[in-house]
C-alpha cells in the first residue's frame, strides 16, 4: 500500500483533508437543498406521508382470504351486481375478492391512452396527487409513489379525454364503470377494469411552472465558476 | 503489517475519483440538452448547476492531486469505490432539484439504484416528472449498466493500461482483448449496436402498441437502457404493464438476456463462435436454472389458482422471472400481487433468480453463473473422487471461451464470494424484520437491492425508514463492486488510523 521510502501522510492532514471533503459535500447539499423546488416562489411544505395502505405491514383483510398453494381458491367467479366504489390498493390487496366484480372506479388519465381495436388502454391514478394535494412538483407535500389501476375504456369514452396527465400537466379526472378482472381472459392482463361507461369528472390542465430566479442565477455563476476550472486546469496541464 | 498510506496513495486514489466525477458532470450534459429542447426550464438549471459543481469538483481536485504515480491495484480499487460513493452524490443533484424526492438521501438512493442498475425507486409522482430528469434517471443506468469507470476509460483513452485495476474494480473479471482500452471500447461498441437495433424495434413495438410517435421514441430510448443494462427504471410508475402490449414484452425478453450475456461471450458471438453460446459454462447454468425455476414458479401459479389458463400464465410467469433472473427489475404486473395473489412459491422462485443473477462480466448483479457453476462442478468432482478408487486421478473441466481446468483456487474464490452475497442478502434482510416487514417482504426486497434484481412488493417506497434507504443503498454498491473495491477502501480507512509508519 505504502512506498517505505516515501514518508506516510500524517494522520492531522488526513483528517483535515477529509473535513475539508466533507465540508465541500456539505456545501453542495445545502446548495441544492436551499434551491429545491418550489422555493423561493412559495408552496407549501408538509411533513412526508404515505398514501393509505401502501405501507406493506398493515394487515390485509379481505372477504376472500389472501391465495396461496394449498388453499382452493372459490370455483364460481363472482356475480358482477351493482357497482362498488373502489380503490386501486383495495383492488391489489384483495384480486381475488374483486375478481369480476361491478367496480366504481376514479383516477387521473396519465401516460396516454393507448387505441386498440378492442378499445383504449388507459391508466387511472387515485393516488393522492390525482385529487386535491395535485402534482408534482409544484408543492413540497410528498405522498410516495403513484397509485393506479390499467383501465380499458370504449372508444367513445376516450374520445371525450381532453387532458393526459404527464410533464407539467394534469391529466382529466375519469369516472367509469365496469368490471375488474384478476385475469383478463381475451387480453390476458392482469388486475384491470373492463369499463362499460364512463365520464370525465374534473378536467385537466397546464401546471404552473414559474422561473425560478434563484436557481438561474446559481446556475450562470456555477457554470462561470466550473468553466474558469477547466480553463486553469488546461493551462496547468499544458505548463506540465 | 499494514503501512499507513502515503501522499502518492492519496494522490491516485483523488486524481481518478476526480475524473470520474468529471465524466458524471459531462454525462448530465445530455438531459440539460433535452431539457431546453422541451422547455423545462427549471429542470435545465437544475442540470446545469448539477453539470458545473461535478465539474469544478472534478477538475478541481484532479488540479490538485495531479501525479504521474503508477497506480497499482488497492488504489484502482479505492478509487472504484470511492467514485461509485461520490458519482451518485452529484448525479442527485439535478434529482433533488426536480422537486420528485422528499430528501437528499432519497435523491441519492435513487442515483445508486441507477447507477447499480437495481431499478428500485423513491421517487414522488413518477407520472407527472419532467422527460429530461426522467431521461436523466435511465441514463444512470447506462452510464453504470457500462461502468462508470468504463467511461472515463474510453474518454481518457491516453491514461491506457495505468487504469486496468480501474476496470476490475467495477466487476469486470476479464480483459475481453489485451489491450483494456480496446476492450472498454468493443463494450462500447457493442452497448451502442443494441442501442440502435433495440430502440428501433421498441419504438415500433410502442408505435404499434398506440403510443404517439414521439413518446414512443422516448420511452424506446428509456426502456432499452432499462433492459440492456438490466436496470428495471421505467417511464411510467405501471412499470411495464402501462403499455398493455405482449410486443413490447417480447421485444424486451432478448434485450434483458442479451444484458445479462457477458461482453466475453459478446465478443465470442460477434467473432462468429456460436458454439460458445450452448459451451460456455455459464449460459448452461443460466438455462438449467430459468427452466428449473420457471418449471417450479409454473407450478406455483398454476396450483395456487392464479393462473388457470397456460397463455397468461408463460406470459407473465416467464417474463418476471427473466426479468429477475438477468436481474433487471421490469415487472408486467403490480409488485403488490406477489405477496396478494402469487401465493409462495413463485415469489420464492423469483428471489431465487435474482439471487443468482446473470453472467460475471455483465451489467447483471446477483452470485453470477460462473461461482455457482464452479462450486456444482468442485461437488461433482468431490463425489467422484468418494465413488471411484482411491487412487483414481479426476479432473474436472469447464467451457468459458475455451476449456479450462478446474482449480482448488478458483473453487475458494467462488465459494468465499457466495458466501459473502449470502450474507449481504441476510444483513439487509434482518434490518427489514427489525423494522417488523415479513420475512418474505424483507427478504425479497433485501435480494433485490443487494442483487440488482430491483423487483419490489412494496416495501422500497419514500417513506421507507431512513437506516433501511441507507442499508439497501449500500448493499446496491457493495453488490455491484462485488465486494473486493469496498473492501479496499475500507482497508485504506484501516491503513490511516491502525498503520505503521
Amino acid at each position: 500500500m505504502s512506498d517505505p521510502r516515501i514518508a506516510p501522510v500524517s494522520r492531522l492532514r488526513v483528517l483535515a483533508a477529509t473535513v475539508a471533503g466533507l465540508a465541500i459535500l456539505a456545501g453542495v447539499l445545502a446548495l441544492t437543498e436551499w434551491l429545491r423546488h418550489p422555493l423561493p416562489s412559495g408552496g407549501s411544505v408538509a411533513a412526508e406521508a404515505a398514501a393509505p395502505g401502501a405501507d406493506p405491514r398493515s394487515e390485509i383483510v379481505c372477504e376472500t382470504p389472501v391465495p396461496r398453494e394449498g388453499i382452493p381458491r372459490s370455483p364460481d367467479p363472482a356475480v358482477p351486481g351493482q357497482p362498488v366504489g373502489i380503490s386501486s390498493n383495495e383492488l391489489y390487496d384483495c384480486p381475488e375478492t374483486y375478481d369480476r366484480r361491478a367496480v366504481s372506479y376514479r383516477g387521473e388519465v396519465v401516460g396516454a391512452v393507448l387505441r386498440r381495436d378492442e378499445g383504449a388502454w388507459v391508466q387511472l391514478n387515485d393516488d393522492p396527487y390525482s385529487g386535491d394535494v395535485g402534482p408534482l412538483p409544484a408543492h413540497r407535500d410528498f405522498r410516495g409513489g403513484n397509485a393506479g389501476v390499467g383501465v380499458l375504456i370504449p372508444h367513445s369514452l376516450a374520445d371525450t379525454i381532453v387532458v393526459v396527465g404527464g410533464p407539467q400537466t394534469r391529466g382529466d379526472i375519469l369516472e367509469v364503470i365496469g368490471v375488474f378482472h384478476r385475469v383478463d381472459d381475451a387480453s390476458g392482463e392482469v388486475t384491470i377494469i373492463r369499463a362499460q361507461d364512463g365520464s370525465v369528472v374534473r378536467q385537466g390542465g397546464a401546471l404552473p411552472d414559474p422561473p425560478l430566479r434563484d436557481r438561474q442565477v446559481v446556475a450562470v455563476l456555477l457554470g462561470l465558476a466550473a468553466a474558469a476550472v477547466v480553463a486553469a486546469e488546461r493551462v496547468v496541464a499544458r505548463r506540465r | 503489517m499494514l503501512f499507513r498510506p502515503d501522499r502518492h496513495d492519496f494522490r491516485l486514489i483523488g486524481f481518478y475519483t476526480g475524473k470520474v466525477l468529471f465524466g458524471v458532470g459531462l454525462a448530465m450534459i445530455l438531459p440539460l440538452v433535452v431539457a431546453v429542447v422541451l422547455g423545462e426550464t427549471n429542470d435545465a438549471y437544475g442540470f446545469a448547476i448539477g453539470v458545473a459543481l461535478a465539474v469544478l469538483v472534478g477538475r478541481a481536485t484532479e488540479a490538485l492531486l495531479y501525479t504521474r504515480a503508477s497506480l497499482q491495484t488497492s488504489h484502482g480499487l479505492a478509487a472504484v469505490a470511492l467514485s461509485w460513493l461520490l458519482a451518485p452524490f452529484f448525479a442527485a443533484v439535478p434529482l433533488l432539484l426536480s422537486g420528485h424526492y422528499a430528501s437528499y438521501l432519497d435523491a441519492y438512493f435513487e442515483a445508486m439504484s441507477g447507477f447499480a442498475t437495481i431499478g428500485l425507486t423513491l421517487t414522488n409522482d413518477l407520472d407527472h416528472m419532467t422527460r429530461s430528469v426522467n431521461l436523466w434517471r435511465h441514463l444512470t443506468q447506462f452510464l453504470g449498466g457500462q461502468g462508470i469507470v468504463v467511461v472515463v476509460l474510453t474518454i481518457f483513452a491516453s491514461a491506457g493500461t495505468r487504469v486496468s485495476t480501474l476496470y476490475t474494480g467495477e466487476g469486470r473479471e476479464e480483459k475481453i482483448v489485451p489491450n483494456v482500452v480496446r476492450t472498454a471500447r468493443f463494450i462500447w461498441r457493442v452497448a451502442l449496436i443494441y442501442a440502435l437495433l433495440g430502440t428501433v424495434l421498441l419504438t415500433a413495438a410502442l408505435l404499434l402498441a398506440g403510443l404517439p410517435p414521439a413518446t414512443a421514441a422516448y420511452h424506446g430510448i428509456n426502456l432499452f437502457m432499462a433492459a440492456f443494462d438490466t436496470g428495471g427504471f421505467v417511464p411510467q410508475s405501471a412499470n411495464v404493464a402501462f403499455y398493455r402490449s405482449p410486443m413490447v414484452e417480447a421485444v424486451l425478453l432478448p434485450i434483458m438476456l442479451a444484458g445479462a450475456c457477458s461482453f466475453a461471450l459478446h465478443f465470442q458471438l460477434w467473432r462468429g463462435r456460436h458454439q460458445e453460446l450452448y459451451r460456455n459454462i455459464e449460459t448452461r447454468v443460466i438455462a438449467l436454472s430459468v427452466t428449473g425455476l420457471f418449471v417450479i414458479m409454473a407450478v406455483g401459479l398454476a396450483r395456487g389458482g392464479t393462473f388457470v389458463e397456460a397463455s397468461p400464465l408463460f406470459r407473465h410467469g416467464f417474463f418476471q422471472l427473466i426479468s429477475a433472473h438477468t436481474t433487471t427489475g421490469l415487472s408486467t404486473v403490480p409488485g403488490r400481487l406477489f405477496v396478494t395473489d402469487w401465493g409462495v412459491l413463485a415469489p420464492a422462485m423469483i428471489v431465487t433468480a435474482m439471487a443468482i443473477g446473470g453472467m460475471a462480466g455483465s451489467t447483471a448483479g446477483g452470485i453470477k453463473g460462473i461461482r455457482i457453476g464452479l462450486i456444482a462442478k468442485s461437488l461433482r468432482r468431490d463425489i467422484r473422487k468418494v465413488l471411484l478408487p482411491e487412487n483414481a486421478e479426476i479432473v474436472e473441466t469447464f467451457h468459458s471461451t475455451s476449456r479450462r481446468p478446474l482449480r482448488d483456487d478458483q473453487v475458494r474464490a467462488a465459494a468465499t464470494v457466495l458466501l459473502l452475497w449470502l450474507l449481504l442478502y441476510l444483513g439487509g434482510g434482518l434490518l427489514g424484520l427489525f423494522y417488523g416487514y415479513d420475512l418474505q417482504t424483507a427478504l425479497f426486497e433485501s435480494v433485490a437491492a443487494a442483487s440488482s434484481g430491483g423487483l419490489s412488493v412494496g416495501l422500497v417506497r419514500p417513506d421507507l425508514e431512513w437506516p433501511l434507504k441507507v442499508v439497501y443503498t449500500a448493499q446496491m454498491m457493495i453488490g455491484r463492486l462485488e465486494f473486493v473495491a469496498v473492501f479496499a477502501l475500507a482497508g485504506y480507512v484501516v491503513a490511516i488510523v491502525r498503520g505503521r509508519v
